[in-house]
């Protein structure tokens, strides 16, 4: 529906080869054809006394633009008026730097551009921002490393901080480490852990409320509004904090799981147990006793072996050779074998793996073990694989020392819930089939019984989602600390393994993305990767059929639900990114600036040409993320494409809504271009599921097209990333020449 | 299955090796750099990181039986391209060392030779024994013309019973140890030796080898050392041969075996003998004060260690010993010649009885090893063992880098 207010004004820019490209008249003439008198040309918009004229124009009551020349990526702040909705044309990147100039091909683009962004910018509403009450104080889940950092640079920052520890001492694993590997030059030396400082500082701070020996037993809410029940000592407190930093560190691995390396003898120990006796000073074997003087290290125990942990857990290398060095520090009899995959001592580490190679009593060898053996009286025999000292080689030692990694002290989220409804379909037991089913994933899910860490109040879980090796971090590098959950952050251990001064390092990315989110929560605006987007998702309940597909398929569980299956919105978990909008099958979300209605009448805005004019029409929804600003680049590097394909852009390959497809068919065009981000574990969809959710729509639009009689391929899905931009064109290409082969789209005319 | 190698570090060969120029072997981290720009480790399988690794590791067994450590001149090539510093031709020599004093009998005495502290006690052996013998007096038969004072202290006869009787200590002495090198080097190899030539043929190749100093040629990084080791080597030949001939012409009362009734004794200057003795002795000083320039010079490039400055003084002072004894001889400068002639006659002791322990012994082990290398099969060209491949989890991190080059 178009708004029945706008002042609508376009200006065409003609800088940067747009005059010297295109016919401007011509395309002034199409600006009048779609209903809108005021249209204006400029050589440079940009400058000055150009945005002076928009400004002008404005303040005459001009409350839409539509602004051809550049990307929207580009001069974004001199383009960007109070007040004013503003549609940005790309005629620049997308038209004339990326097709031939003054053809009737590359005018036919620029004109059908305009008359998308004409008809945007009459439906678009300028988006009013969300209000509502925002709590600016921080819970800090965790007193370790990470948790006292967080806690400490939050308070610094200025804001009042609630951190929760559950053991009866602030400390964590510091509490159990007297020494640890150096962090500052030469890194040579082995430095000891002060701890009881650091936890002075933190009780000095007024800023900052202490609870020790206590559990969350509920957080409920929404960020700027989380409601947090806290027991301690038999005592529930509850307060409300506007954002949540997860700092629950990690857990040993399993050491019993690895049977193979010997674990269960007793002088078989893991790198834990280690630091317990070089801390008592004394090396005895637990066996009988009699101090171990041949100490054999074995790296990477049931780490980046894909029975275990496929993943490499950052520090054991560093903790070996902290040990190493501390065992022969105690006495110079002993001896320590190191038998490695690789020694990983990152940065300025190699000096301190240097400062164990210089020892004497240090041995070091690659090697895969395959076996830890007893010889009698508890010795040992540890078996090594491919050595550069033999293919086969044996060490005898009398004690060994497993060096186990770092399991993530998270719950998953998602699992538990799952669990939570199968249990209470068994627990019901109706239901013949299902019954079965639930029955195998009670069975299957059993072990995420009781492992709640936040218990949140969320419909989908109530922890964070695992994500790759079950860390609740995105583990792409454009959103580090981000989790599934909007407003609660991880760092340290329980996001990635990490040393205790990286740990420190994510304390504190951690606790600014906190800071940003109640900031920007306080200014009805959303976080990243939509920083300060202040639309925010609207439903018309009352067409809602309950069909929980929203609910279910937003990543971040923005909704919970009533009894009936109704969507329960929470607006300050939303990311905006519009994948309930393309869930939606009543098509009752929408944005204000943003809707199904909105792109469709953009699909539909365009001139399709005759069959036999023998000019076929693409559609390409290309994803802001990635694939936008790709193919900006690709002109950038004035890389020609098709001039056939009119381009969309949308929020996320996710928020695109099957209708659109079905109203492209039916307007004559003759094939649809999705390119949305790699998705996957290593995904780097800025909204986690949105290109996997294409994919699984994907198979419903190949079922219409075969109903429709269509070949499939008039659909196709890419995913593409930024580095990736110069492979656009080409698939572009492709996809157009493709399409030619198969022909018109017989819907054409109709 | 074969039984896997029991690895048992040697903390003390561990720590002579550090003590004998080797202080850098624990800086390696077996990247191999040394065995790409090494000559010889195409077919000797990753030498010298092979011998690093078993270094770090002190395993002595391994170590005194490995004939490649001997075929190694020490160009200094993975030295100079050691990208940590763990200076690989340094612990090679140092390997060669120990090996000398695994194998020598006794062994305590190659040990003194590689410790400063020991020199004054290995000095004071020659001249106590040296001391001893010119104090028998053998007083002139009658008539006999006295040519200069002195001379009947030390005649020719109690030098040549002297040295007569060390010589053959030490020829056995040197057999001993070598055999020792021998049957270790051999049970190290066990069923992996495959003699293809005639002990006869090997040896007859190594010797041209060495005569040709084919070895030195291949080095890339210092060609100075082929000429100036050239020159130490023939000299030494020539001032052998000479030795040699003087000997037999005393035992002909210093009559020509050649020409019966001249007497050709003692050499006139312009002796062809003399002037070889003399040719050699600067050949041998002239290359000495090359390879000490150089080892100056390049101080930083190959360590110096103090058994090998030890050999190289020793051997310069000899000649240069024996250029003073001739100088003064001709002056007729008296006592002095007599004192040099002692202070001479010394340092050959210490050339001599020293040989199976001191860097000289090079010449037997490297010979013995290099034969033992051609003899063995071991210098064929053999298949590269299927350790050397890159592993599977290696090969696909190989594959990846590739894709993403051609990717990108």
């Amino acid at each position: 529906m178009e708004k029945k207010d706008t002042k609508l004004a376009v200006w065409i820019c003609q800088g940067c080869d747009i005059g010297a490209s295109l016919d401007v008249e011509a395309m002034e003439k199409v600006v009048g054809e779609c209903g809108v008198s005021a249209c204006q040309s400029h050589p440079f918009l940009c400058s000055d006394e150009g945005v002076e004229l928009i400004k002008k124009e404005i303040a005459a009551g001009t409350n839409a633009l539509v602004i051809a020349g550049c990307s929207p990526r580009f001069n974004t702040d001199t383009f960007t008026f109070d007040g004013c909705l503003t549609e940005r044309v790309n005629l620049r990147e997308m038209v004339v730097w990326s097709h031939a100039p003054n053809d009737e091909d590359t005018q036919m683009l620029a004109e059908d551009y305009l008359r998308m962004g004409i008809v945007r910018a009459k439906k678009a509403h300028l988006p009013e921002p969300f209000e509502t009450e925002i709590d600016k104080t921080i819970l800090v889940v965790g007193g370790g490393q990470s948790g006292m950092t967080a806690a400490l640079e939050t308070a610094r920052a200025g804001y009042q901080v609630v951190l929760v520890e559950k053991e009866p001492e602030l400390g964590g694993w510091l509490r159990n480490f007297a020494r640890s590997f150096p962090k500052t030059p030469p890194y040579r030396d082995l430095e000891t852990v002060d701890l009881a400082s650091r936890v002075k500082e933190l009780e000095e701070d007024d800023r900052i409320q202490i609870h020790c020996g206590a559990a969350i037993e509920k957080i409920s809410g929404q960020p700027g509004q989380f409601d947090v029940s806290l027991k301690t000592n038999g005592s529930t407190t509850q307060f409300r904090v506007g954002a949540i930093i997860q700092a629950t560190g990690w857990k040993p691995y399993d050491a019993s799981r690895l049977g193979h390396l010997g674990y269960g003898s007793p002088n078989v120990i893991t790198n834990v147990q280690m630091e317990e006796l070089a801390a008592s000073g004394k090396i005895l074997r637990p066996s009988d006793g009699k101090p171990a003087r041949r100490i054999a290290f074995v790296q990477c125990a049931g780490s980046r072996d894909e029975d275990h942990l496929p993943y490499c857990s950052a520090v054991c290398c560093r903790v070996t050779l902290k040990q190493a060095l501390w065992i022969r520090e105690l006495d110079d009899q002993t001896e320590a074998y190191v038998l490695y995959k690789d020694i990983r001592a990152p940065g300025q580490y190699e000096d301190f793996y240097r400062r164990a190679q210089e020892d004497s009593g240090i041995f070091f060898t690659k090697g895969d073990v395959v076996s830890v053996n007893e010889t009698g009286d508890h010795n040992l025999v540890v078996d090594v694989e491919n050595t550069l000292i033999g293919k086969q080689i044996q060490i005898e030692a009398d004690l060994v020392v497993l060096a186990t990694g770092m399991v993530p002290a998270a719950a998953d989220g998602e699992a538990i819930r799952q669990f939570r409804d199968a249990k209470a379909v068994v627990d019901k037991g109706e239901a013949g089939a299902q019954l079965e089913g639930a029955k195998q994933t009670v069975e299957r899910l059993a072990a995420h019984e009781g492992t709640d860490v936040l218990h949140l109040d969320y419909r989908q879980g109530p922890d964070l989602p695992a994500l790759k090796y079950s860390f609740p971090d995105s583990h792409f590098i454009c959103f580090p600390y981000e989790t599934r959950r909007t407003g609660i952050y991880s760092a340290g251990c329980v996001r990635a393994p990490n040393d205790f001064e990286a740990c420190a390092e994510d304390a504190l990315g951690a606790a600014l993305k906190a800071i940003q989110s109640v900031e920007l929560g306080s200014r009805g605006a959303t976080v990243h990767p939509r920083w300060e987007d202040r639309s925010y998702p609207e439903f018309a309940m009352q067409r809602c059929t309950q069909c929980k597909r929203c609910t279910e398929e937003c990543p971040f569980g923005t909704l919970d639900e009533d009894e009936k299956g109704t969507p329960l919105p929470n607006i300050t978990r939303c990311r905006r990114c519009g994948i309930c909008l393309g869930a939606c099958p009543e098509r009752i979300i929408s944005f204000a600036d943003y809707s199904v209605d909105i792109v469709s009448s953009m699909i539909k805005s365009i001139e399709v040409p005759d069959e036999d004019e023998e000019k076929p029409r693409l559609l390409g929804l290309l994803c802001e993320n990635d694939a936008y600003p790709a193919l900006d680049l690709a002109g950038l590097d004035r890389i020609q494409h098709s001039p056939f394909i009119r381009f969309i852009p949308v929020r996320c390959l996710g928020s695109v809504n099957v209708v659109w497809i079905a109203d492209a068919l039916s307007r004559g065009y003759d094939g649809i271009l999705l390119v949305g981000c790699k998705s996957g574990d290593d995904y780097q969809c800025h909204f986690i599921r949105g290109s996997e959710l294409m994919d699984t729509r994907g198979e419903n639009i190949r079922e219409k097209l075969l109903q429709l009689a269509l070949e499939e391929e008039r659909v196709r899905v890419e995913q593409l990333s930024i580095s990736e931009y110069h492979k656009l064109p080409r698939i572009i290409n492709e996809f157009a020449k493709q399409i030619e082969e198969i022909g018109m789209n017989p819907f054409k005319g109709f | 299955m074969p039984t896997p190698y029991s690895v048992k570090p040697d903390r003390d060969f561990l720590r002579h090796l550090l003590d004998d120029g080797g202080e850098d072997l624990k800086k390696c981290f077996q990247c191999a750099t040394c065995s790409v720009v090494c000559e010889l480790s195409g077919k000797r399988q990753l030498f010298p990181r092979k011998e690093m690794i078993s270094a770090q590791w002190g395993l002595k067994d391994r170590l005194v039986a490995d004939p490649d450590v001997w075929l190694c001149y020490q160009c200094n090539d993975c030295s100079t391209h050691c990208p940590r510093g763990a200076r690989p031709g340094d612990v090679m020599a140092a390997i060669r060392r120990e090996t000398v004093i695994e194998h020598s009998v006794p062994s305590f005495l190659a040990r003194w030779m590689s410790r400063p502290r020991y020199l004054p006690l290995l000095l004071l052996i020659p001249v106590v024994i040296l001391g001893l013998a010119a104090m028998v007096e053998k007083a002139p038969a009658a008539g006999q013309k006295i040519l200069y004072p002195y001379w009947w202290r030390l005649p020719h006869a109690v030098l040549i019973g002297l040295f007569g009787v060390l010589s053959v200590l030490v020829f056995v002495a040197m057999t001993v140890g070598v055999m020792r090198f021998w049957r270790a080097m051999k049970a190290a190899d066990g069923d992996a030796a495959r003699p293809t030539k005639s002990l006869r043929s090997s040896i007859a190749t190594v010797l041209k080898n060495v005569l040709m100093h084919d070895q030195f040629s291949l080095c890339k990084t210092e060609h100075s050392r082929l000429l100036s080791h050239m020159a130490v080597f023939y000299g030494f030949l020539a001032l052998s041969a000479v030795a040699v001939w003087v000997l037999i012409v005393i035992l002909t009362a210093g009559h020509n075996p050649l020409v019966p009734g001249e007497l050709i004794y003692p050499f006139n200057f312009w002796n062809p003998w003399r002037m070889l003795a003399n040719l050699g002795g600067v050949a041998v000083v002239a290359g000495c004060a090359w390879m000490i320039w150089e080892r100056l010079r390049q101080d930083k490039k190959a360590l110096n260690t103090y058994s090998d400055w030890a050999f190289m003084a020793t051997f310069v002072l000899v000649v240069l010993s024996g250029f003073v004894c001739e100088a003064l001889h001709y002056l007729r400068l008296e006592p002095h010649r007599f004192a040099a002639y002692f202070g001479h006659l010394v340092l050959v002791f210490m050339l001599l009885a020293y040989l199976p322990y001191s860097k000289f012994s090079h010449t037997v082990y490297r010979i013995a090893a290099m034969v033992y290398a051609e003899y063995s099969g071991r210098n064929d060209d053999v298949p590269i063992e299927d350790t050397d491949e890159p592993k599977e989890s290696e090969k696909s991190i190989i594959d990846q880098t590739s894709e993403k080059e051609t990717n990108e």
